[in-house]
């Protein structure tokens, strides 16, 4: 087992963010975290990932209860902020990133060629298109061969080309992953199982055939 | 009658923030406490008055920028330690304050006929006296990251926690471009106890600081 959340809360200040959420992750396993917006998908990886701590309950992730270095090295995220620097190049993010993942140069070129960037390395990040800047972001999650990926809303601000060809590479990866959205569709194409969020609690946890039909039931 | 209701709105708004009225006033006495500091010989005081402002606008943007851009969850999610990245961001606002004081001191010294009797001791008081300043607004810039109102909560409490350094390194200061060096040790000490103090508490908070 990869991760394992049991009876997970968070609040902030008076507010509940997550009343009850538990569920497990296995490896190479594929699980959409599917729930409206403000149902508590984020903060749940934030806690997975280690950006922020639970409130109340237990979090195991790769078979350790705190989401230290070494825990990190072996994860990567992807969010819908890109987590990049806007006045660096491409390649000088990648550079930064891979210098504290002790990754070496070969690895850059690898993963910027892989999506397309190599040609555009050096110019700023800001002057990347929304996709371009996904996929950069997507190449630093991957520089430490991750066991797994976390993807936070990721298609947010995609065309539908950008979107086309994130599916096409998270379709390639190998790796377990906990893909957050609120898109039914995206949840079934990408992830063979899903975990659906409401108001901070976990109202299903199933396969994600059928998922429409599931939705209407849970939320109702 | 447009432009008062400009002003009004403005008026309004700054009472209900405070965010720029605390900045002037904390700022306008300190500067005032400074110069009563150095009575007869108020240019160390204003080299400083240089220093803190220039320190106020920069020193704090390191964590504030990468709050701004979310950048710094990207650090979270890292393998790096919390202390590192705050002993990277004092490295970085040093670096920043030693190229300042290489193109500001000899302008001031030129600019106010300044020439100290003891220029190496001199060059190393208002280094050390930096550095402080440096430790103490970059690990209360970490501190303040989770206020929405953080530009403005920073100087409120980066003024009173960081004025004995002030005094101190202009008090040993004016001893040292002066040549009179009796009980230079006393602020010298002052500047060095609080960097220490200030560093301690810094590496001890980070991870409570950084990690919500």
């Amino acid at each position: 087992m990869i991760v394992r959340l049991e009876n997970i809360e968070k609040s902030f200040g008076r507010f509940k963010a997550l009343r009850d959420i538990s569920f497990t992750l296995g490896k190479d396993e594929r699980l959409a975290l599917l729930g409206p917006n403000g149902s508590g998908k984020t903060t749940t990886v934030r806690i997975i990932s280690g950006q922020i701590k639970p409130t109340n309950g237990k979090l195991e992730i790769f078979g350790k209860r705190r989401v230290d270095e070494s825990v990190k090295r072996r994860m990567g995220v992807v969010s819908h902020n890109t987590f990049l620097y806007e006045d660096l190049t491409g390649y000088e993010n990648m550079e930064f990133f891979a210098s504290l993942y002790d990754v070496d140069g070969d690895r850059i070129k690898e993963l910027l060629q892989e999506l397309g960037l190599w040609k555009r390395r050096h110019d700023l990040v800001r002057n990347y298109s929304r996709g371009m800047k996904q996929r950069l972001s997507i190449a630093r999650a991957l520089l430490n061969k991750p066991e797994l990926i976390i993807l936070d809303e990721p298609t947010t601000g995609l065309d539908v080309e950008g979107r086309t060809r994130l599916f096409e590479m998270l379709s390639n990866f190998k790796s377990a992953m906990i893909f957050t959205t609120h898109n039914l569709q995206e949840a079934e194409q990408i992830c063979e199982r899903t975990v659906l969020i409401r108001e901070g609690r976990v109202v299903y946890d199933g396969s994600s055939e059928n998922l429409e039909s599931v939705f209407q039931e849970v939320m109702q | 009658m447009k432009f008062l209701r400009i002003a009004i709105k403005d008026l309004r708004t700054e009472f209900r923030t405070k965010g720029t009225i605390n900045f002037l006033f904390l700022f306008a006495f300190l500067s005032i406490m400074l110069f009563s500091a150095t009575v007869g010989d108020p240019e160390p005081a204003l080299l400083w008055v240089v220093f803190i402002f220039a320190g106020m606008l920069g020193y704090s943007r390191a964590f504030l920028r990468e709050v701004e851009t979310g950048t710094l969850d990207a650090l979270r999610i890292s393998p790096v330690s919390p202390s590192s990245i705050l002993f990277g961001k004092i490295v970085y606002n040093a670096a920043i304050m030693l190229i300042l004081e290489v193109f500001v001191i000899p302008v001031f010294m030129a600019v106010f006929g300044i020439y100290p009797k003891n220029v190496l001791l001199s060059v190393i008081i208002l280094t050390a006296g930096n550095l402080a300043f440096v430790i103490v607004s970059s690990s209360l810039s970490v501190l303040v990251i989770k206020s929405r109102a953080r530009e403005l909560l920073l100087p409120v409490l980066l003024f009173p926690i960081v004025f004995p350094v002030i005094i101190s390194t202009v008090q040993a200061f004016t001893m040292a471009v002066s040549g009179n060096l009796d009980g230079i040790q006393g602020p010298i000490s002052v500047i060095l106890g609080f960097s220490t103090a200030t560093l301690a508490v810094g590496y001890l908070t980070i991870d409570y600081a950084l990690i919500e």
